[in-house]
């Protein structure tokens, strides 16, 4: 026999020895590589287009701004937010303890890519209303890399802050106007991160010099600890030239505490306002100075009406 | 030239020995239920994005199912809850079941069977030697299966909060039917 033959064969035996005895292996540990192959050609089940990533952050507000995420279509959630004192206002004050201004607000899922909200901030008694949509969604095969919202929102201020005699107050003078982006991805399990442009409109500002448009960019993001803790922060950067003076950026830290079906916001912020004009375009404090709030957002969610999927417990 | 022509013989051969098409059979249609019934709460959950195959007459099986394509539940939260704190399907997007029927029964051959199969099921990440039983009807080159079984959360490195210790059972119930055709030789 030709000795390139024996090689040959040998060499094909020797192929057929370690996916024999494989297949042996396989069977006995239930390591199906051939009927693994066939799945694997199957319609990849993580790439269907079906597969949203979810929760890039826990909840729909990262700290003081809202997040990518949207409430559940039909759930309302009824939300408190409290922003405390300044910290450096000392024992006295309880260190900011004695004051709070609060925020009542409810959030509504009209659809899974639409919530509305209507809420009422004790600061300058201001009423608000918003609408964010989801344009864009990160799924999980990466073909979109982005989650990317629009938030819309009108506020009117019913406090009376201008004290000129005789100055009339219409209703055109009271209205702020906001529009965001939100551009979020989530990383992986543990980091998020989130950019918003936004312009703000204020319909009256203090003097003829200041712009009625402010522009900011803002940055947030989370880094999940654990399955039910994770820290958070957020920071507006307003763009020189189009800011109202003698207003500072926002920052904030916190942490997201989930407590069973909710979750719990804590943090410290320099922004006592909570709608949006306030605490981006019209954050009074200087955070190097202590003028630093401790913060809470608390929110109940309730189911109002059960999405068809979820009703009996059955698809 | 003819050395080649007889090492592809040999390759075309023995690959196609490893894999009779004609005895594989794979799911065309299924339902993966469970449901936790707990003291204060009951949940239940289904999907059919369920993709297996069986070798009929290896008598070995994989089946896998997507646990993000799980639906129902009692709220869109706790469905987040269930993939983000539970299952972590970003980390562990599939449960499968892979391993061999312990008996030896002629599928291709209409009549109703019980059988036991045995393999590993893998569910969270962790791999678990399960027998379990199931119901099998074959007929006209078809085999439906239907089975009942028992996965315990801590098997599987599933925590149970205190918090939510009335509303999880440790014990989650698990039903599947679903039905398996030849594979077109292709």
């Amino acid at each position: 026999m030709n000795v390139k033959v024996l090689l040959l064969f040998i060499l094909s035996v020797a192929l057929c020895l370690p996916c024999a005895y494989g297949q042996v292996q396989d069977t006995a540990f239930g390591n199906n590589a051939d009927l693994e192959k066939i799945l694997d050609q199957q319609h990849p089940v993580k790439g269907s287009p079906g597969y949203y990533t979810s929760a890039t952050f826990k909840a729909t507000r990262i700290i003081n701004g809202h997040s990518i995420e949207n409430i559940g279509t039909g759930v309302l959630d009824f939300r408190i937010a409290h922003r405390f004192g300044q910290l450096n206002e000392g024992i006295k004050n309880l260190y900011g303890l004695d004051n709070a201004i609060t925020k009542f607000s409810f959030d509504y899922g009209i659809a899974d890519w639409l919530m509305i909200g209507v809420g009422r901030s004790s600061f300058e008694k201001e009423y608000d209303g918003y609408a964010k949509v989801k344009l864009m969604r990160q799924t999980v095969n990466g073909r979109h890399p982005l989650s990317i919202s629009y938030l819309g929102s009108i506020s009117a201020r019913t406090m009376d802050v201008v004290n000129i005699p005789g100055f009339k107050y219409y209703l055109s003078n009271r209205l702020f106007y906001v529009n965001q982006l939100l551009i979020a991805r989530k990383f992986n399990q543990h980091l998020s991160l989130q950019l918003m442009p936004t312009y703000i409109h204020y319909n009256l500002v203090a003097s003829e010099a200041e712009p009625n448009d402010v522009f900011a960019i803002g940055a947030g993001g989370r880094l999940k600890l654990s399955k039910r803790i994770a820290l958070t922060g957020e920071y507006y950067y307003t763009i020189p030239g189009h800011k109202l003076s003698g207003y500072s950026n926002s920052i904030s830290l916190g942490a997201d505490i989930e407590t069973g079906g909710h979750v719990f916001q804590i943090f410290f912020t320099s922004s006592a306002g909570i709608s949006e004009r306030v605490f981006i375009g019209q954050t009074k404090g200087d955070v190097t100075k202590g003028d630093i709030h401790l913060g809470f957002n608390i929110s109940r969610v309730f189911t109002i009406v059960r999405p068809k999927e979820f009703r009996d417990g059955k698809p | 030239m003819r050395q080649l022509a007889f090492l592809l013989y040999m390759i075309v051969f023995h690959t196609g020995f490893a894999s009779g098409q004609k005895d594989i059979y794979q799911v065309t249609g299924g339902t993966i239920r469970f449901h936790s019934d707990a003291p204060l709460e009951m949940i239940k959950a289904a999907s059919k994005n369920l993709i297996g195959a069986v070798h009929v007459s290896k008598r070995t099986f994989l089946f896998r199912i997507s646990i993000a394509s799980f639906q129902g539940f009692n709220s869109p939260r706790q469905k987040e809850h269930f993939n983000e704190n539970y299952m972590e399907s970003d980390l562990f997007p599939l449960a499968a079941y892979s391993g061999k029927i312990i008996e030896d029964v002629d599928f291709t051959k209409d009549g109703e069977y019980n059988i036991r199969a045995k393999g590993k099921l893998t569910i969270h990440g962790v791999e678990r030697q399960r027998i379990i039983k199931c119901h099998i009807v074959c007929k006209d080159g078809t085999i439906s299966v239907q089975s009942d079984f028992i996965v315990l959360l801590a098997d599987h490195n599933i925590k149970i909060p205190r918090i939510v210790s009335d509303k999880l059972s440790p014990e989650i119930n698990v039903s599947v039917n679903l039905v398996l055709v030849q594979k077109p030789s292709s």
